[in-house]
């Protein structure tokens, strides 16, 4: 292609496409999409088929049935996010595959928007396929009437919950020099850290609604039958609980995608490879 | 009469000139029937409308890493169709030259034009006719060579036909015809290496940096790429090669940049360099072992200023003149000397780079 044929932004665009389409190679050439897939479909099956094998009936409601079996949707997009983001840009750095990438002709930031979509798109898939298979069941159980709406907001909120989680884990890649690290932080910074701190600004009775874990539970909030809270408290105590509220939840979930996205993307330009 | 080669400015094709220097004719491109006015300069003639202009140019180029300075305020440029050598020991700065070169790294001061872009400024459009091999690469090695390099293909905005086309004439041009569709996972270091190359020739660049391009590679890897290097100068390819083997610069290069502390030493034509060198050694064999009365005989001789025995040689230090080594010549027969060859030490890179590189620094 000669310099004056090059159009910014429509080139920029483009560039953007093709690495999106490159990471979901990736993904998937590394097995992590499988891997992902095979939990998404093995969490919601085993709440499908142990029950009755145990002897146990399903829970009364439809509602009911996709609470307990969305509590496990909150791990799931913990840990696909932190794979498939976790190396996203410091893999680059750290394998020196960014000698080969960085010298091409395009803009970073087209490689790095292609980068994050791609991890999005990776979660989105993998939690959309838990949803499906989870309103499957419930459609073989209680009927198609027993698919509510409140199953479809859950599913929004559950697509926002996972572009946050991309955000955070994205940043922390941008910034680490490790993959490892980036990819671990990220999921213990969702999965143990930012839940001991909501409970430790609970046991203060101070509301933790900035918390983006917090509001993970409005997840199985909205379908109305959420607990409300990640750790409980030891008998004798009283607690008092919050619970996220609907759209300061949402609120909190667009800010964390929004400001840790761009705070991902200046670390990420102003990283060099030297 | 001299002939030169011209080249059509817009459909790349390569016009054979005859005049005479200092002569002006006008050229017409038999593919596209372009016209153009062809100079025959009294050293290079070229055609004044695109062959005579610096493909790369480097000005004033500084690099600070938290406070050591990496690069010096370094010049340079490189004209079409050139060969440059960038030559230097470890730590000279050779790769984050070609680093700012590629945009990997933004300079501290001054700046790097590619086709007279700014690098810095305008990478996206610096960067578009240019391959680049730099340091060792990462290879994707989850991969086969085809996914990545089809990935590559897009960015250059090739087709499918030819990125498909491309794959398979670069990877037979780096040997890996039969691996197009391996895992590079289970590649050797040198086969990681030439799949590196391939990127970088896979959109036919018109300028290639390459940043010690043999390294890894096995003898006859390092002349495939050595005869690679000259099939793309053929084509007028700019390539600016930076290496440690002076041997693979002087036998590939047209000029020679010499790089040390992050300053340019000195820079020339491969000749004006060789013709720097003091040659002031004359090797010398005999037929017969040499007696101690012989050596006295040999030492004698005026015109020698030292002679010792080197390596199954005699080595015989003069002033470097020719008309000496003549003179040394016809004394040591006329001594009777048994003389089996007398041979002038040639002008080597190596002992021009020791010269004139800091002795602390690695070498070669």
């Amino acid at each position: 292609m000669d310099a004056d044929r090059y159009i910014p932004g429509v080139d920029d665009f483009k560039n953007m496409y093709l690495t999106i389409k490159f990471e979901m190679l990736k993904h998937i050439k590394r097995k992590r999409i499988l891997l992902t897939l095979i939990l998404a479909i093995l969490i919601p099956l085993i709440f499908f088929i142990v029950p009755p094998l145990l002897g146990q009936g399903y829970a009364d409601t439809a509602n009911g049935f996709a609470a307990s079996n969305l509590g496990f949707v909150n791990l799931l997009i913990i840990l696909s996010g932190a794979i498939f983001t976790g190396d996203s840009i410091s893999g680059e750095f750290e394998n020196k595959t960014g000698l080969l990438l960085f010298s091409t002709p395009q803009r970073k930031s087209s490689i790095f928007t292609g980068k994050y979509i791609a991890s999005l798109i990776a979660t989105w898939l993998i939690v959309s396929l838990y949803y499906l298979i989870t309103i499957m069941e419930m459609a073989s159980i209680y009927g198609a009437s027993g698919i509510s709406v409140e199953i479809a907001q859950s599913f929004l909120l559950a697509l926002l919950y996972s572009t946050s989680v991309v955000s955070i884990v994205f940043l922390f890649s941008s910034i680490m020099k490790k993959t490892i690290t980036s990819t671990l932080i990220g999921f213990f910074l969702l999965m143990m850290i930012l839940p001991i701190i909501t409970a430790v600004f609970t046991l203060a009775e101070v509301d933790p609604w900035f918390i983006v874990t917090h509001n993970a539970d409005l997840i199985t909030n909205v379908i109305g039958t959420g607990n409300g809270g990640g750790f409980g408290p030891g008998q004798g105590f009283n607690l008092t609980v919050f619970k996220p509220d609907l759209w300061s939840g949402i609120s909190v979930m667009s800010a964390y995608t929004v400001i840790l996205f761009l705070t991902g993307m200046v670390m990420a330009d102003r990283r060099k490879m030297e | 009469m001299i002939s030169k080669t011209a080249e059509c400015p817009k459909c790349k094709t390569h016009i054979t000139v005859q005049g005479n220097p200092g002569e002006t004719t006008i050229v017409l491109c038999p593919n596209c029937n372009i016209k153009g006015n062809f100079t025959f300069q009294k050293e290079k003639a070229e055609i004044e409308t695109i062959s005579n202009h610096n493909i790369i140019e480097v000005k004033n180029l500084t690099k600070m890493f938290n406070g050591f300075k990496a690069l010096d305020n370094v010049s340079f440029n490189v004209k079409k169709g050139e060969i440059l050598g960038f030559v230097g020991p470890n730590g000279a700065g050779k790769t984050t030259t070609i680093k700012l070169l590629t945009n990997l790294l933004t300079p501290t001061s001054g700046h790097a034009y590619i086709n007279n872009i700014d690098v810095n400024k305008n990478p996206t459009k610096a960067l578009l006719s240019v391959g680049s091999l730099i340091e060792v690469p990462g290879i994707y090695d989850y991969l086969t060579p085809h996914e990545m390099l089809t990935y590559f293909g897009k960015i250059h905005r090739l087709n499918k036909n030819e990125i498909n086309q491309k794959i398979k004439e670069v990877l037979k041009i780096v040997k890996l015809s039969e691996w197009e569709h391996k895992k590079i996972g289970s590649f050797s270091t040198g086969m990681q290496r030439r799949l590196a190359i391939a990127k970088a020739i896979l959109h036919s660049p018109d300028i290639l940096i390459l940043d010690e391009p043999v390294i890894g590679l096995d003898p006859r890897g390092i002349k495939d790429v050595r005869d690679m290097l000259k099939q793309f100068k053929n084509k007028g390819v700019t390539i600016f090669l930076s290496s440690h083997l002076l041997n693979e610069v002087r036998e590939t290069c047209d000029r020679i940049i010499f790089l040390d502390a992050g300053k340019v030493v000195t820079q020339g034509t491969i000749k004006e360099i060789l013709n720097r060198i003091k040659i002031d050694t004359i090797e010398v064999e005999f037929l017969n072992q040499l007696t101690e009365v012989d050596i006295k005989k040999i030492e004698n001789i005026p015109e020698i200023n030292s002679f010792e025995k080197e390596n199954g040689f005699f080595k015989i230090k003069f002033d470097g003149k020719p008309e000496t080594s003549n003179t040394i010549l016809t004394k040591l027969t006329e001594q009777g000397l048994k003389v089996v060859s007398f041979s002038t030490k040639k002008a080597d890179l190596e002992s021009f780079y020791v010269s004139i590189m800091n002795d602390e620094k690695g070498v070669i």
